[in-house]
């Protein structure tokens, strides 16, 4: 075998690729999606549950149907949007508006110098309440919002001779009558993807105990999870474990809504968005009321997420994106959006329709009565705290006379989360 | 007996080994209410083949037409480049060839998790991010080594006298390549081929790092944006599933001869 000859031969070739190769990097640099047109915005969204999808998408057409600004809408997967946020964000061409809560994560992005200023956006919201503003600061739009509570089916509480609760004594009286009828009392779906729904009564247990401002100290690393006051609200937790779901920790918070809806489960704590885990012709018979008052002193808080958007600070759009942030701020931007969700969740803006229905009107009035909104234990903390109170919840919900060193362990894993 | 024992044992595995594939085709006919009200685990109380048209609907048919968009450009750059370099390491004298190769294999033991970020930096910086380019390069660049490390290991097993009868006959070495050694490696194309297609059409990772619009999404990446935050449509999904499956069962059951014969070659030598 000639040798030179060879070398000859593979050279050539070589050559060829690169030559193919450049060309086509070079089509596909000025074709690809990234490259966009001049003048619209695009929101890179994690709502991707079909309801939330449809509802997005609808506000997105009321938009550019107005003929101004234009935006385009890009679903992902929420759990691919929440790894990729720090490269979407990170990046030279980033998308211009992001689906998010608002929170110390985005906190720390702000610090960072990633996103963008729409104070002037809050301008245009002057009628807004207080509270949405603190939350928000600088950065972040809000316009949706729901409620959490103890979920029932009206027909099956009719059917056991039973009404809502309203102090602890009742709640824990309500479990012992439904216990005696043979039905588990308390549905809780904190296991398979769902640990995060035990943080739900950690953190109610806390804001009824200790009150909001302990809470937000504690999550923010101001105060300890093995101090006694924290010990303390796992006293009335353990009162109720034996009304709790024996496989609790086994099935998700999908499988405990079924439960629940077939009776038996008497009663699920959870978010509103739980509607869309439910059949059509069960959310008529769908009723909730507060986690009960333990001591009447504490001012009464309730768990009240905030949804919005917030904008990249290296986005081209600027203009077009700020037009689309006081179009969904706006009364009637939220109500197309509530029109085409599935409906249970509530508007941000003080002057908008709520889609009406009595569940929802009993939501937003929920939330009225509260004195004080906390988020949800990752929004009020971190998602890298998160795992922190999965394990330890958990954890306590299989081995409950652990508890000491349930909580010395979370300490010290909560303390590698700050100090990171 | 032993007989009787074995065909109890053979079929308990094979029943057990299809069960999860049966639960996916009886959840992908069920309705969301009926999944709702009486749980995934519950006996089906209704026959809908609407998850299919959500699923194809919904994204599926573009994710589709994306991934085939992929997976064919990819096998086929990936293994023409590899046959190539399988080649020239396998039937010439290159200096440093062992450590060419041990390189290739070296690269494949790399996690690619590691390479995510300077990937998508990488490919920002090409301006091809966001763009089924990117996806097919890093794709042809990660299966390379392997695909050439199999190949030149084929190759070499490949008897000497053929090449010199051919240079005797006055082929030069792209001859030889096109006309001798390329139809002599069919089978082990054949099934790497087919191992490619599968690989390529699954991946999820290199997909989710280097796209980011769900409209050059392929499909599985579609398939995980068919999950909610909170709730997901379980009917929906499994239809998906089973839509996305459909390929890849497609190409092994036409590749399947070659899949097996390729491999038993590979072992006698």
């Amino acid at each position: 075998m000639d040798r030179r000859h060879f070398l000859r031969v593979t050279a050539a070739a070589g050559a060829g690729l690169l030559v193919s190769g450049t060309a086509s990097c070079a089509t596909s640099a000025s074709s690809g999606p990234v490259a966009q047109t001049a003048g619209t915005a695009t929101i890179q969204s994690n709502l991707s549950a079909p309801a939330a999808k449809a509802a997005i998408e609808a506000l997105v057409k009321a938009f550019n149907d107005r003929r101004g600004a234009q935006v385009s809408v890009n679903t992902v997967a929420s759990e691919t949007f929440r790894t990729q946020l720090p490269s979407y964000l990170t990046s030279a061409n980033p998308p211009d508006l992001f689906t998010w809560y608002p929170g110390s994560l985005l906190k720390g992005y702000e610090e960072k110098g990633l996103l963008l200023d729409v104070s002037d956006v809050w301008q245009t919201m002057g009628d807004y309440p207080q509270a949405f503003k603190t939350l928000s600061g600088k950065v972040f739009v809000p316009t949706t919002y729901y409620w959490w509570g103890f979920f029932y089916r009206k027909s099956n509480f009719a059917r056991w001779g039973v009404t809502p609760p309203k102090t602890w004594q009742e709640f824990v009286a309500l479990c012992q009558t439904l216990q005696g009828k043979g039905v588990v009392p308390l549905g809780m779906g904190a296991g398979a993807d769902s640990p995060w729904t035990a943080s739900s009564w950690f953190d109610y247990f806390n804001i009824r105990i200790n009150g909001a401002p302990f809470h937000r100290e504690l999550l923010a690393g101001k105060q300890r999870f093995d101090d006694p006051k924290v010990k303390a609200i796992f006293t009335p937790w353990r009162e109720v474990l034996p009304y709790t779901d024996p496989n609790g920790t086994a099935i998700g918070f999908q499988e405990a809504t079924t439960a629940m809806l077939q009776g038996r489960t008497g009663m699920l704590l959870t978010g509103a968005f739980f509607a869309d885990a439910a059949p059509k012709d069960a959310i008529d018979d769908i009723d909730f009321f507060r986690f009960p008052i333990i001591d009447p002193k504490v001012p009464l808080a309730e768990e009240g997420p905030t949804d919005g958007f917030f904008a990249s600070a290296r986005s081209p759009h600027v203009k077009e994106l700020k037009e689309f942030l006081t179009y969904a701020a706006t009364a009637e931007g939220q109500e197309v959006y509530l029109k085409a969700s599935s409906g249970t969740v509530l508007p941000t803006h003080p002057g908008a329709k709520d889609t009406g229905t009595p569940l929802v009107q009993k939501g937003r009035a929920h939330l009225k009565e509260a004195a004080e909104i906390t988020q949800f234990f990752n929004r009020d903390s971190s998602d890298a705290l998160q795992p922190t109170a999965d394990a330890a919840l958990v954890k306590f919900l299989q081995q409950p006379d652990q508890l000491d060193s349930i909580l010395a362990t979370w300490q010290k894993a909560a303390e590698q989360v700050w100090s990171a | 007996m032993s007989n009787r024992v074995f065909h109890a044992v053979a079929g308990t595995i094979s029943v057990l080994w299809l069960l999860p594939i049966v639960a996916v085709l009886v959840t992908a006919v069920r309705s969301f209410d009926d999944i709702a009200a009486n749980g995934l685990a519950a006996f089906p109380q209704s026959f809908t083949l609407a998850g299919f048209g959500d699923a194809w609907t919904n994204g599926g048919a573009s994710a589709m037409w994306n991934s085939v968009l992929v997976t064919v450009p990819t096998v086929f750059l990936s293994l023409a480049l590899s046959s190539a370099a399988a080649y020239a390491l396998s039937r010439f004298e290159i200096p440093g060839r062992r450590t060419i190769i041990l390189l290739m294999l070296a690269g494949n033991l790399l996690p690619p998790q590691i390479l995510l970020v300077p990937v998508s930096k990488l490919a920002e910086l090409l301006g091809i991010y966001d763009t089924l380019i990117a996806l097919i390069v890093v794709q042809v660049g990660f299966g390379l080594g392997f695909y050439t490390f199999v190949l030149q290991g084929f190759m070499r097993a490949m008897p000497n006298e053929v090449q010199e009868a051919a240079t005797i006959d006055g082929a030069g070495p792209v001859q030889i390549f096109w006309r001798i050694v390329l139809p002599m490696t069919r089978p082990a194309l054949a099934a790497l081929a087919a191992l490619a297609f599968t690989w390529i059409f699954n991946d999820l990772l290199w997909a989710i790092t280097v796209l980011r619009s769900s409209s050059v999404m392929p499909v599985t990446p579609a398939l995980l944006a068919l999950q909610g935050q909170y709730v997901s449509n379980w009917n929906v999904i499994a239809a998906g599933s089973v839509i996305a499956a459909v390929p890849t069962v497609a190409v092994f059951l036409r590749f399947q001869r070659h899949f097996i014969s390729g491999l038993a070659v590979g072992a006698v030598k």
